[in-house]
C-alpha cells in the first residue's frame, strides 16, 4: 500500500506535484495517468525517495521507502530503462544490486529468464535497444520479489509481444495480493491493464476510482441527430444544460438531452429525423475531457484544423496527449 | 467510439493481500557489506577501472626502469647506505607523479559514470540512506588503489634495484627507509582516489570532475608557483600532490619541509573537505 498525504514538490517557482493525497491499494493494478509533465514520474521519484518532497510524505507499506529494512525486497521500481550503466552487462548490473540486500545469484539468473534476456545477459548495455532495456529494468524491479510495484511507463518501447507480456506480468503480480503502480501517458494502455486508475494533470489529482467510473463520471453521453429540420430542432431542445452543436447543415451533436427525449420531442413536433445515436465516449474521450485543461504542453493547432473535430470541448489539447 | 474496454475485471483478488513478500526469518535486507560487495561488482565490472589500473602499474614499472638506467653511477656502492636507498625509493615511486593523473580520473569516473548514465538512481534506489553508498564507493576504491599502488611501487623498486645493482647500488626492501615511502605512494594514490570521488559527487559530471581533479592535482601547484607573492609560496606545501610527495619524502619544499606524516595529515585534510562536501550534497539533493 502507496499513502500520500499533501505531497508537493516545487522546481524552483515551478510546481511540479500540487499538494497531492492517493492511497493505492494491494491486489489491484492502479494505473498513474496523464499528460506528460503532470508530475507522474515526479511523485514515483518521491516515493522512493530520489526527489525529496517540498511539502507531505509519501509512505509504502506505512514507513518512509529509506526506513525499511530491506528496501528492494520491498518496493521494485522501473523509473526509466536507462537507470544502469552503459558499460556494464546487464548481468552484472543485476548482480550488484542484488549484491547490496546479498539475495542470491540463483534469483538474478531467475529474473533474467523471467524477463528474456538470456541471450543478451552478459552484453554491455550499452548495446540494448529501448525495449531490451525495459526488460532489463523490469528485471532488477523485480529482483527483490518486492510486495510493492512501481513502473513507470513499462510498455514504453516494447513490441506488441512485450506490451502483452507486461500486461500479463502486473495482473498476475496484483493477483498474489502485491500492490502495483504503473504509470502511462496512453489512456488505452489503461484500460487494458489497470482496475483503478488515478488521474493526475498539472501536479493535481483529477481523478481517483475504479476505471469504470472514470468513464462515466467523465463523459456526458453526446447523441447525434440528423434531420432536415435541424434548425427547428435545435431551438426546441435550447435549455441552459443542453449543448447542440451544428456539426452539418443537417447533423447536431447534443449533449445533455437523451436519445428517447430528442425523439419525442422530434416527434410531438412533426420533426423528420434520419439518425439519432448515442455515443458513449471511450476511455480515451473521458481521458481528454478530465485533463484537456491540465495539459502542460500543448501543441500549437491552428483553429480551422482543430474545428474539423466539431466539438470545440475537446479542442486542440488532444494532440500532445494522445499521440 | 466505442464502449469502454476494459476486459478482465473478473481477475481474482486475494482476500488477505500479502504485506510483505520477505520470508520470515530471512536475513537478507540491506546491509554495508551487502554495498561493499555490490560496489566491488560495480567497479570491476566497468571497462575503465582494469585500464586505468593496468596504467598505473605499467608507467610505474616504465618509469622505474628508465630512471635506473639514465643513472649513471659509477662506485655507487661508495655512497652511504641512506643516499642509495634514496636513489632507489626515487626510482621507485617516480611513477606515482603519473599515476596520481591516472587515479584522479578514476576516482572522479566510479561516481560520475553514474550521473551520466542514470544507474546513480539505481544505486540510491538500492541504498537509499545515500550515504552507505558513497562510503562503500569510498572504502572499495580506497583498499583497492592501494593494494594496485603497492604492486606498483614495490613492483617498481624489484625492476629498479637489479639495474641500479650493475652500479654498486643496493638496498633492502624491508628497511624503513625504502619501504615507508613505497607504502606511502601507495596510500597518496588511494587517498586521492577517495578525493576525486568526492569532486566527482559534488560536481556530478565526467568533464567537470576531470577537470576539476585534474586541476587541483597538477595546476593549483603551478599556478601558485607563478603567483609573485608571499602567502602563494606559502600554500604551496599545502597543495595535494606536494603533499602526496612529501608523503613519500619527496620533493621538500625549501628548509622547512614537512615530514611525511605531517604530509599525510594534509592529505587527509583534503580528503575530510571533499568527502564532507560530497556527503552533504548526495544527501541533501535530489537524485
Amino acid at each position: 500500500m502507496i499513502q500520500a498525504q499533501s505531497l508537493t514538490k516545487t522546481y524552483g517557482k515551478k510546481t511540479a506535484v500540487d499538494g497531492v493525497d492517493f492511497t493505492v491499494q494491494p491486489g489491484k493494478v492502479t494505473g498513474f495517468l496523464g499528460p506528460n509533465g503532470a508530475g507522474k514520474s515526479t511523485t514515483m521519484r518521491m516515493i522512493v525517495g530520489l526527489d525529496r518532497p517540498t511539502e507531505g510524505e509519501v509512505t509504502v507499506n506505512g514507513k518512509l521507502y529509506r526506513e525499511h529494512r530491506a528496501p528492494l525486497r520491498e518496493v521494485g521500481v522501473l523509473l526509466d530503462a536507462k537507470a544502469v550503466h552503459t558499460g556494464r552487462s546487464a548481468n552484472n548490473h543485476l548482480l550488484a544490486m542484488a549484491a547490496t540486500h546479498g539475495i542470491p545469484a540463483s534469483r538474478v539468473r531467475e529474473v533474467i529468464e523471467l524477463t528474456g534476456l538470456e541471450s543478451v545477459a552478459r552484453k554491455r548495455v550499452g548495446g540494448f535497444s529501448l525495449g531490451m532495456g525495459q526488460r532489463l529494468g523490469i528485471a532488477a524491479a523485480l529482483l527483490g520479489d518486492p510486495a510493492t510495484l512501481i513502473l513507470d511507463e513499462p510498455v514504453n518501447g516494447l513490441d506488441p509481444e512485450g506490451v502483452q507480456w507486461v500486461r500479463h506480468l502486473v495482473r498476475q503480480l496484483a493477483a498474489e495480493g502485491r500492490t502495483v503502480l504503473l504509470s502511462s501517458h496512453l489512456m488505452s494502455e489503461m484500460a487494458q491493464t489497470a482496475d483503478h486508475i488515478i488521474v493526475l494533470g498539472r501536479g493535481r489529482v483529477i481523478a481517483d476510482a475504479p476505471v469504470a467510473d472514470i468513464i462515466s463520471r467523465a463523459t456526458s453521453s453526446t447523441v447525434r441527430v440528423r434531420s432536415p429540420h435541424s434548425k427547428h430542432l435545435a431551438t426546441l431542445l435550447a435549455r441552459p444544460d443542453v449543448t447542440v452543436t451544428n456539426i452539418e447543415q443537417d447533423l447536431l451533436e447534443i449533449v445533455g438531452v437523451t436519445a428517447p427525449e430528442i425523439g419525442d420531442q422530434a416527434a410531438r413536433a412533426g420533426i423528420v429525423l434520419h439518425e439519432l445515436t448515442t455515443l458513449s465516449a471511450s476511455l480515451e474521450e473521458a481521458y481528454m475531457n478530465l485533463t484537456q485543461n491540465d495539459v502542460e504542453y500543448r501543441t500549437g493547432q491552428p483553429a480551422a484544423l482543430a474545428g474539423a473535430a466539431a466539438t470545440d470541448a475537446t479542442g486542440p489539447a488532444l494532440q500532445e496527449v494522445s499521440r | 467510439m466505442t464502449t469502454t474496454t476494459h476486459s478482465h475485471s473478473a481477475a481474482p483478488v486475494p482476500a488477505q493481500a500479502r504485506a510483505s513478500f520477505i520470508p520470515a526469518g530471512s536475513r537478507s535486507g540491506l546491509t554495508f557489506g551487502g554495498i561493499l560487495r555490490s560496489e566491488w561488482i560495480k567497479l570491476w565490472s566497468v571497462r575503465s577501472t582494469a585500464w586505468s589500473y593496468a596504467m598505473v602499474v605499467l608507467i610505474s614499472l616504465g618509469m622505474a626502469a628508465i630512471m635506473s638506467m639514465a643513472l649513471d653511477l659509477q662506485g655507487g656502492a661508495s655512497l652511504a647506505v641512506d643516499e642509495q636507498a634514496g636513489l632507489l625509493v626515487q626510482a621507485s615511486t617516480f611513477g606515482v607523479f603519473f599515476g596520481q593523473l591516472v587515479v584522479a580520473v578514476l576516482g572522479v569516473l566510479v561516481i560520475s559514470g553514474e550521473y551520466s548514465t542514470g544507474m546513480i538512481k539505481s544505486t540510491l534506489t538500492a541504498a537509499p540512506g545515500r550515504l552507505g553508498a558513497l562510503w562503500g564507493k569510498a572504502a572499495v576504491l580506497f583498499v583497492t588503489t592501494f593494494v594496485v599502488g603497492v604492486v606498483a611501487t614495490v613492483g617498481s623498486f624489484l625492476v629498479a634495484s637489479p639495474i641500479m645493482a650493475q652500479d654498486g647500488l643496493s638496498a633492502n626492501l624491508f628497511d624503513g627507509a625504502v619501504i615507508l615511502p613505497l607504502l606511502g605512494g601507495a596510500l597518496f594514490l588511494a587517498l586521492l582516489s577517495v578525493v576525486s570521488l568526492g569532486i566527482g559527487t559534488i560536481l556530478r559530471s565526467s568533464a567537470g570532475g576531470i577537470a576539476a581533479a585534474l586541476g587541483v592535482v597538477l595546476l593549483l601547484p603551478i599556478v601558485l608557483g607563478m603567483i609573485p607573492a608571499q602567502w602563494a609560496m606559502d600554500l604551496l606545501p599545502y597543495t595535494i600532490s606536494n603533499a602526496g610527495m612529501g608523503i613519500m619524502g619527496l620533493g621538500g619544499m625549501g628548509p622547512e619541509s614537512f615530514e611525511p606524516w605531517q604530509n599525510l595529515l594534509i592529505v587527509l585534510g583534503w580528503l575530510a573537505v571533499s568527502l564532507a562536501g560530497a556527503a552533504i550534497l548526495l544527501k541533501r539533493r535530489d537524485a
